[in-house]
């Protein structure tokens, strides 16, 4: 049996529009899509802003109802069967809601073991144990209000854990973390994937996806486009070299017309504070080099790389071609 | 429900009012609403029947702690949803396996029993600032009074929630259903002062009966036959009040779950 069996979802957000003349509008978030996971797989979503991974992840969390399908969790339907759901599963939205700042962090744990119905008694021995896990120890009884952000992203951490579920769906938990943060968070996952917890994890990182997954789902515009391992979605790009250069203030035009250029497969801008990096992928290689810095000509360049293709690279083609 | 569930939602019911109380506490809103508005209430009305003896010393003393009472019921329970929806803890405890009537049920036996301080500052005010010495005359009926009150408030407020959830209409009159309701219940006065037609409209409000008992049982000005039957109505009005929250809860979540509204985002 899937921990995760997903079938032909859709979900559809109604909103009210204007004041005196009222029409309701209707946004397809979730187009159609299915996919299954494995037990003891960590199954990534990727794809842009809106792509519709949060909407997902909320439908197999119960917390939305679908429009149309059906997923099934650890067996049970997400509709009909809600409840048997959330005894078996742990989640965590990014971010630093969720969490009572006015009380302890040992506290809130008490609390959401609780409402998990975990025995006083295993609680008392769990959350000692789940604070050290995801490096809290020693701060437990401070308030909440006072922890950093990635502290807080820890405790939701261990919040999930508390009633030792099967099936976790981590929805971006990295964002807004600092660099350091970030790793020690993906060791925390490394650790409940070697525990053979079924994951989901939804991010915009490219290299944590890539390090994490064993299969990632690339989903845009509510579909999904692409599913394969890591390896596999690399290969959509295998035949692709990406040639990296950095500018300093190139306009749009300028980046309009090397995105027109017959070699240039697909084109993608990084700012980065002053700087740009132009990511473009093509099947010249090196050779693409000499015609690429004549249409940059008149521009201040930096550094100019060819490397071979990444995970990113692969869903910059995929996403681009969905479009 | 098997009564394996019932007790392990009982002691869930204790932690969550444990830790509402905990983070109540700090916050000033509800100190002010839950001890120095019934404070201001009880030097007002202690002022007012200065000289008139004892009993009505303790009229005030419960008025004013039934001020606080309601005060909490209405703004601390009956945006209790809302407030976790505001701080994104909404999704957290829906998404656990305790019904979430069970959670509010938790945090409205906070609210109701920490407004209890309303009527022993009152207490205190009255028999130390006024010089009153201020007896029960049925110590043990008042306890069961109160103790029945409490729950009738706890399960009056578990409608008020989701009302106030799915009617946003409903919830911009809140301010204006504080007094009205100091009035017609009876707390400060006897409604016998009110016009006739607004009697019944007492009678269908819970805190209307509570208040009945709870002076009753204070100052012995009403016979027991007349005590009992205002508990008879708080049952009632609880039992009535569960019923329709469960029903309300159901659709509420089922309705939050389909227009995807449990979360601000």
């Amino acid at each position: 049996m899937n921990a995760i069996e997903v079938e032909h979802l859709q979900r559809v957000y109604r909103a009210q529009i204007g004041i005196f003349n009222r029409s309701i509008k209707e946004v397809v978030a979730v187009d159609d899509i299915s996919f299954d996971v494995q037990q003891g797989e960590l199954f990534g979503l990727l794809g842009p802003n809106g792509a519709g991974k949060t909407t997902t992840v909320k439908m197999l969390t119960t917390l939305l109802i679908p429009s149309l399908g059906s997923a099934r969790v650890g067996g049970f339907d997400v509709v009909k069967q809600a409840n048997e759901v959330r005894k078996r599963i742990g989640f965590i939205f990014g971010g630093e809601r969720g969490l009572y700042w006015r009380i302890s962090g040992e506290d809130n744990l008490r609390y959401f073991a609780s409402l998990y119905g975990v025995d006083p008694e295993v609680s008392k021995k769990r959350i000692p144990y789940l604070l050290e896990m995801v490096g809290l120890k020693g701060r437990g009884n401070e308030r909440v209000g006072g922890y950093s952000r990635g502290m807080k992203q820890r405790l939701h951490v261990a919040r999930t854990l508390l009633h030792d579920p099967d099936i976790l769906f981590l929805d971006e938990p990295t964002i807004g973390l600092d660099p350091v943060g970030a790793r020690e968070f993906r060791n925390v996952i490394l650790d409940l994937q070697a525990q053979k917890k079924t994951i989901l994890l939804t991010t915009h990182y490219m290299f944590e996806a890539d390090a994490l997954s064993d299969r990632i789902a690339i989903i845009n515009k509510g579909r999904v486009i692409a599913l394969d391992t890591p390896g596999g979605l690399k290969k959509h790009v295998s035949d692709l070299s990406v040639v990296e250069v950095e500018t300093f203030g190139a306009p749009d035009s300028v980046v309009e017309k090397l995105r027109a250029l017959p070699f240039v497969d697909a084109l993608s801008v990084e700012d980065r504070e002053q700087k740009q990096m132009l990511l473009i992928q093509t099947e010249r290689g090196a050779e693409a080099v000499p015609d690429v810095m004549a249409a940059l000509e008149g521009q201040r360049v930096g550094r100019v790389i060819v490397r071979e293709p990444t995970l990113e690279d692969a869903y910059i083609r995929l996403v681009g071609d969905s479009a | 429900m098997n009564y394996g569930n019932l007790f392990k939602y009982w002691r869930t019911v204790l932690v969550v009012a444990e830790m509402s109380v905990r983070q109540q506490l700090n916050d000033g809103f509800i100190i002010f609403a839950i001890i120095f508005q019934p404070m201001i209430i009880a030097i007002l009305g202690l002022f007012m029947l200065q000289g008139k003896g004892a009993d009505y010393a303790m009229f005030v003393v419960v008025g004013s702690g039934l001020t606080g009472l309601w005060s909490s019921l209405l703004f601390i329970s009956g945006n209790s949803i809302t407030r976790e929806r505001w701080s994104g803890t909404l999704e957290s405890l829906v998404g656990m396996p305790t019904p979430f009537e069970v959670i509010v049920f938790g945090k409205n036996l906070a609210n109701v029993f920490q407004s209890l301080l309303s009527m022993m500052t009152s207490y205190l005010l009255a028999a130390f600032l006024f010089g009153y010495s201020l007896s029960l005359t049925q110590p043990l009926l008042f306890f069961a009074t109160l103790f029945l009150s409490m729950f009738a408030f706890i399960c009056f407020g578990l409608t008020i929630a989701p009302v106030f959830v799915m009617y946003r209409s409903v919830q911009q009159w809140e301010n204006a259903m504080e007094f009205p309701v100091y009035i017609l219940c009876g707390f400060l006065f006897p409604i016998a002062l009110l016009p006739d037609w607004t009697t019944p409209i007492s009678y269908l409000l819970p805190p209307y009966w509570a208040a009945i008992a709870l002076h009753g049982t204070s100052t012995a000005m009403l016979p027991f036959s007349q005590i009992a039957f205002a508990w008879g109505m708080m049952l009632i009005f609880s039992i009535v009040d569960l019923v329709i929250a469960s029903q309300l809860f159901r659709i509420m979540l089922y309705k939050a779950r389909v227009d995807a509204t449990l979360d601000v985002d």
